[in-house]
């Protein structure tokens, strides 16, 4: 049942291709850019924080891969559908209300990984010399890292989209949620880079999880013996954000009143 | 005169209208000036374990930012009617048509089409990121100088507006407003935040000679802030702001008017 939703889902990106490869074409530009200002921040140096220039550069095509999957510039389907009422529907669905958006979620962000993650990252390879991940485990690591980071960016896009319940304007909370996403999750800067108490700062959310963990376990700066454990910590935030995700969706449910119809 | 007096009197009820939703209004705008904002205290954050950028400071490169962000924001509200994506939508309902039936002038008619006031969010983050750079260097101010700022200011705006224009032309013959422009106007600004030198020769030279955003705040930043030209350029290149500004946007309505004549209605 969830497979189908997520296939669903899956074709339903396939069929928009000049967008994507309109969005391909505009992540690659930044994505450009965004190396220029990190080589340029090196300077003259070697290694800072423990990345090496090639790591920085690595770490931009990362980050601008990751756009589409995690929807870092937000995502607007659950608030529009509280605004018109079809939620009204899925909620009398015979399925579990916050599955059936994350099923839909992992199919979009599946095939927005297949179109614009990964052609992002070839091309990065044919212009630059990328870092790869070190080990075996660091990949297999990567993969779990990385639906945990989905998971970590749908629960909390799915907790701000509920706040349509109780006020209109939900997506100009949605941009500031997006804000603080870009902001404290590691994607405009690699978190290393910053003050340590801006780090401090940063660890105490779940927005590292969602961008910076995994590239970090990609560039091999988690040693081997602490994968396990970062992979944990992600899980940790999965399993929070479901719990605070449901909590919030069972009381918005007991205030829903449909306006018209 | 004429022209004058209607544009504003159709922009003052363009804003009536957006004020009658005043807390949307509120959170929009301070959700545009947030974006950038944070865009530029991450980068404040990473230059205190950094330095500086290129050989510039934070202060300095807060004067590529500052302008670039203010001159961006006020075009994107004056050229609001242009933005390829509304733009796109007129031609892809239809309503496009109306404008050409209407006895007024077509380019009133598009800039008083839509007036997007929240831009202002933009502009004030902008001014303030200039205010910082102000603070944070020792700029000698020279009457020059004074005079020079705001035709930068200015010239830019226009740039941007062109890129605007260009952006709405193609929407005649793909219909739908494409994307691509985003690398221009979007990607612009934030390669314009930047001291140009950091770029590859390809990129710089595509931003100079071709779209030429590279002469519209970098090189009158260099005269600003007395720093000598990393890349060579003659001197005169200082003060080419307002050919390229001028220049830019006078092209893009040559281009316009030429899609204009050869628009054929999508008959929706």
């Amino acid at each position: 049942m969830y497979l189908a939703l997520a296939r669903l889902a899956f074709q339903r990106q396939l069929t928009y291709r000049a967008a994507t490869l309109a969005g391909l074409a505009t992540n690659a530009f930044f994505g450009l850019l965004r190396a220029y200002v990190l080589i340029a921040l090196f300077g003259a140096r070697e290694n800072v924080a423990g990345y090496s220039v090639r790591d920085a550069i690595t770490y931009t095509g990362l980050t601008q891969a990751l756009i589409a999957y995690i929807a870092v510039w937000g995502w607007w389907d659950l608030i529009r559908s509280i605004r018109t009422g079809d939620v009204a529907s899925d909620l009398a669905r015979p399925i579990d209300f916050f599955g059936y958006w994350a099923a839909q979620d992992a199919g979009r962000a599946s095939a927005q990984m297949l179109l614009r993650g990964l052609p992002l990252l070839i091309l990065y390879a044919l212009f630059y010399n990328i870092t790869l991940p070190p080990t075996a485990w660091h990949w297999l690591a990567l993969i779990a890292s990385l639906a945990c980071a989905l998971f970590i960016s749908f629960g909390w896009r799915f907790l701000y989209s509920l706040s349509a319940f109780w006020v209109q304007d939900a997506i100009g909370i949605g941009r500031a949620a997006t804000m603080l996403t870009t902001f404290l999750s590691g994607f405009l800067m690699p978190v290393a880079f910053m003050p340590d108490w801006m780090i401090a700062l940063m660890r105490l959310t779940p927005f590292p999880a969602m961008i910076n963990t995994p590239i970090e376990i990609y560039l091999g700066h988690v040693r081997e013996p602490d994968l396990l454990f970062a992979l944990a910590e992600q899980l940790w935030w999965v399993v929070a954000l479901v719990v605070v995700s449901r909590l919030v969706l069972a009381v918005g449910v007991r205030k829903l009143v449909i306006q018209g119809g | 005169m004429e022209t004058l007096r209607l544009y504003v009197e159709l922009i003052a009820v363009r804003m009536r209208s957006q004020m009658q939703y005043r807390t949307a209004f509120v959170v929009d705008t301070i959700g545009a000036a947030l974006a950038i904002f944070i865009e530029f205290v991450t980068l404040a954050l990473v230059l205190t374990r950094f330095g500086s950028i290129g050989g510039w400071t934070l202060g300095e490169v807060a004067f590529l930012y500052g302008l670039t962000e203010s001159a961006f924001g006020t075009m994107d509200m004056i050229f609001s009617g242009f933005d390829p994506a509304t733009f796109g939508a007129h031609i892809q309902r239809g309503t496009f048509d109306q404008f050409l039936l209407r006895p007024l002038g077509l380019p009133l008619q598009i800039f008083t089409s839509e007036f997007v006031s929240r831009r202002i969010g933009r502009i004030f983050n902008g001014v303030l990121i200039f205010a910082f750079a102000l603070a944070n260097t020792s700029i000698v101010w020279t009457l020059p100088k004074l005079l020079y700022l705001p035709i930068v200011y200015v010239s830019t705006v226009l740039f941007f507006g062109g890129l605007f224009v260009v952006g709405a032309t193609i929407c005649f013959w793909t219909v739908e407003s494409i994307e691509v422009i985003n690398i221009f106007t979007y990607g612009g600004t934030t390669m314009m935040s930047y001291p140009m030198h950091i770029y590859n020769e390809w990129m710089r030279r595509f931003f100079l000679f071709i779209v030429p955003s590279g002469l519209l705040i970098y090189y009158p930043a260099l005269f600003f802030l007395d720093k000598p030209d990393p890349l060579g350029m003659p001197l005169f290149a200082l003060f080419l702001a307002p050919v390229a500004g001028v220049g830019t946007l006078f092209a893009a309505f040559a281009l316009w008017w030429y899609g204009v004549r050869h628009y054929t209605s999508t008959g929706t």
